[in-house]
């Protein structure tokens, strides 16, 4: 799990153009969307995209992710428990 | 006094997945046809999609026909349009009083399908300008605007103020888009498409269709009895998201607001509006909101996607063409597929073809970019109002200069970086400003660029109100530096490898988004693609701009980021 975390991190840091920040300065489980990391909607259909050609996890709808995409830990409960 | 000047349609063409002909395209609205169709020959993307596309059989007789195989398909359109459009009313193009405005927001992007290195020069907006200038003897006399979705409104408003101007006397306006992988990819990507004929408004909507066309229309000064006016119109902007439709609506509302004041018009003198209406979730409830500000709540509301797609830089003039049919006919057409009310706020739309009885609508549009526009078409010869807009001065009160890793404020050198290398210069001229969001390096370098020129040019500036100031911009290769990355993703490895954060910086004004999120810009915004930068001719449009909205401010420049090299040129103009 804690592989998945950091591995998670690296990726979105990469996929989301996150200049300036490190695995580090991401807490597992602070929300990722709002102030913290400022990410959007342009960046939750990045992370769908990162769970489809990573994970092999299809989100149809951006609004399912809601939950899901709450916090790098919340996020990586949800690929060990899909992961195909 | 040239503001009081009415701005004729005389003529006009359609043509779309419904047919060649404005006619050819009514006639199967009349008839609730759908030019809406499951295409799987992956011609157009990897997947099935649902897409209105031109009927490629007839067109070819066209092209033959015409002999103008020499063209791209987008070009071969543009020329069949107007060269119907001239049989209709017969105008000298290569007369110094005409003119010639293209609106899209991808040209032609097929052409850069597997072949990214070197850019082809036909991808160049300015390059079709020229082609298109050269068949019609326009000695260029011809501009591009290429503003997202909302670009055939814009260059419909940009058309109407040369025209009351008195610069010209006639011009012609085409707005086009062909779909290629790189289109569907995209908005795909976005999770915006529907596998089904879109649904604006209706509970069960899902997503938009897209759809090609090419729409002319030609206006003129001249007296034409029983013809079209097109009234007035103004450009906004929400500077919110680049991507997400405004929450409240307030940008869409400010526009609409703002074409009717231009109208000398209220919203009780509306037969109906005529809405973008894409089907997406957040487009619509955006638009039902904007039309309840603008106490249009009452007005009957259409949207024609499930007729003809979603067709992007046409869709402002093939929408405004429908529109005057419209009220020629005393008809509002049917929303295809609306059933149940799927926005909070209640709209008077209707699946049906309904009556009605006052000859005057709204048409708007909205786009990436947080852009929104509204004009006001009419066939009933409205009482001559008159306009208090005196003619203005303007002076330029500030510059700024970004080029060669260094940044000149009114001919002092505020910055400068020793490496050469873009991407280290922007982010260090970043951080030399003080600011720490994230989203800055977000952005693509056009945007960067923007931001950077925008942010030293009104540094220490005093806050102007978010309605007195706008942007009018331009440069020569669009947003092609990053159309490239995108389409290199795409060919490596299929479409579903298209980026959205990537796929949402391949329009120019993307970058004037940009701009108008960091310093709240929600006046007039437009992006014009030339060939080389001509100060004084964009000068002398945004004056007229200046002038036609009432804005007091206006960042007016040049902004231009290709294959590593760039130069940013802004101005801070000021009425006096």
């Amino acid at each position: 799990m804690e592989e998945l975390i950091e591995k998670l991190k690296q990726q979105l840091i990469n996929e989301l153009n996150l200049e300036e920040i490190t695995p580090a300065d991401i807490d597992t489980d602070a929300p990722l969307f709002g102030d913290g990391l400022g990410l959007d909607s342009i960046d939750a259909l990045e992370i769908i995209l990162i769970l489809e050609h990573n994970y092999g996890i299809k989100i149809q709808n951006p609004s399912e992710g809601k939950e899901i995409f709450y916090s790098i830990r919340t996020l990586a409960d949800y690929i060990q428990a899909n992961q195909k | 006094m040239g503001n009081n000047l009415n701005i004729h349609i005389p003529a006009d063409n359609i043509i779309s997945s419904l047919g060649f002909t404005t006619q050819q395209n009514i006639d199967a609205i009349y008839a609730y046809r759908s030019g809406v169709m499951l295409d799987e020959s992956k011609a157009i993307a990897d997947q099935p999609i649902q897409a209105a596309k031109i009927c490629s059989e007839t067109l070819g007789k066209y092209i033959n026909h015409f002999n103008l195989v020499a063209y791209t398909k987008a070009e071969q359109l543009i020329i069949l349009s107007v060269n119907e459009l001239l049989q209709q009313y017969d105008v000298d193009l290569s007369a110094t009083d005409s003119a010639f405005i293209i609106s899209t927001t991808k040209g032609n992007i097929d052409v850069l399908q597997n072949k990214t290195h070197p850019i082809p020069e036909s991808a160049f907006l300015w390059k079709m300008a020229e082609k298109i200038s050269n068949y019609y003897s326009l000695e260029n006399r011809i501009s591009v605007v290429s503003n997202a979705c909302i670009s055939g409104i814009s260059a419909l408003i940009a058309a109407k103020r040369l025209l009351q101007a008195g610069i010209y006397r006639n011009i012609v306006v085409v707005g086009f888009d062909v779909l290629s992988h790189f289109i569907t990819s995209g908005f795909i990507s976005f999770k915006s498409v529907s596998s089904n004929i879109c649904r604006p408004y209706d509970k069960k909507r899902d997503g938009l269709n897209l759809g090609e066309a090419c729409g002319s229309v030609l206006l003129t000064t001249d007296y034409c009895p029983n013809t079209a006016i097109l009234y007035g119109g103004a450009i906004t902007n929400d500077a919110n998201h680049i991507s997400g439709p405004s929450k409240t609506g307030d940008g869409l509302h400010y526009a609409i607001q703002g074409a009717l004041e231009d109208a000398g018009l209220t919203a009780k003198d509306m037969g109906y509006v005529n809405l973008h209406g894409t089907a997406t979730v957040y487009n619509d409830e955006m638009e039902a909101k904007a039309i309840h500000w603008s106490q249009l709540q009452n007005a009957k509301v259409n949207s024609l996607k499930p007729y003809i797609g979603h067709t992007l830089g046409a869709s402002g003039i093939v929408e405004s063409i429908l529109s005057v049919h419209q009220l020629k006919a005393g008809i509002v057409f049917g929303t295809l597929g609306y059933e149940n009310n799927g926005v909070s706020q209640s709209l008077n739309v209707s699946s049906r073809h309904q009556e009605i009885a006052i000859r005057t609508c709204v048409k708007t549009g909205s786009g990436f970019g947080g852009c929104n526009a509204a004009i006001v078409l009419s066939i009933e010869n409205k009482t001559k109002k008159t306009l208090n807009k005196i003619p203005i001065t303007i002076s330029s009160i500030k510059n700024c200069m970004v080029e060669n890793s260094t940044i000149i404020v009114n001919n002092n050198l505020v910055f400068k970086t020793d490496t050469i290398d873009f991407p280290s210069f922007i982010r260090n001229a970043y951080k030399n400003l003080g600011e720490s969001n994230m989203k800055f390096y977000k952005m693509d370098d056009l945007a960067k660029l923007g931001y950077i020129a925008a942010a030293y040019l009104l540094k220490d500036e005093l806050k102007i109100e978010p309605l007195n100031i706008g942007i009018i911009l331009s440069n020569s290769a669009a947003s092609l530096d990053t159309d490239r990355k995108y389409q290199q993703q795409i060919d490596k490895d299929g479409d579903a490898a298209g980026s959205p954060s990537v796929f949402v910086y391949t329009l120019p004004n993307v970058a004037t988004g940009e701009i108008c999120i960091h310093h709240k810009i929600q006046g007039e915004n437009t992006f014009f693609i030339e060939k080389n930068y001509s100060p004084e001719k964009l000068k002398t449009y945004a004056q007229l701009a200046m002038q036609d909205s009432g804005i007091s401010y206006c960042i007016c420049g040049w902004c231009e980021f290709i294959n590593g090299i760039y130069k940013a040129e802004f101005e801070l103009l000021k009425t006096k």
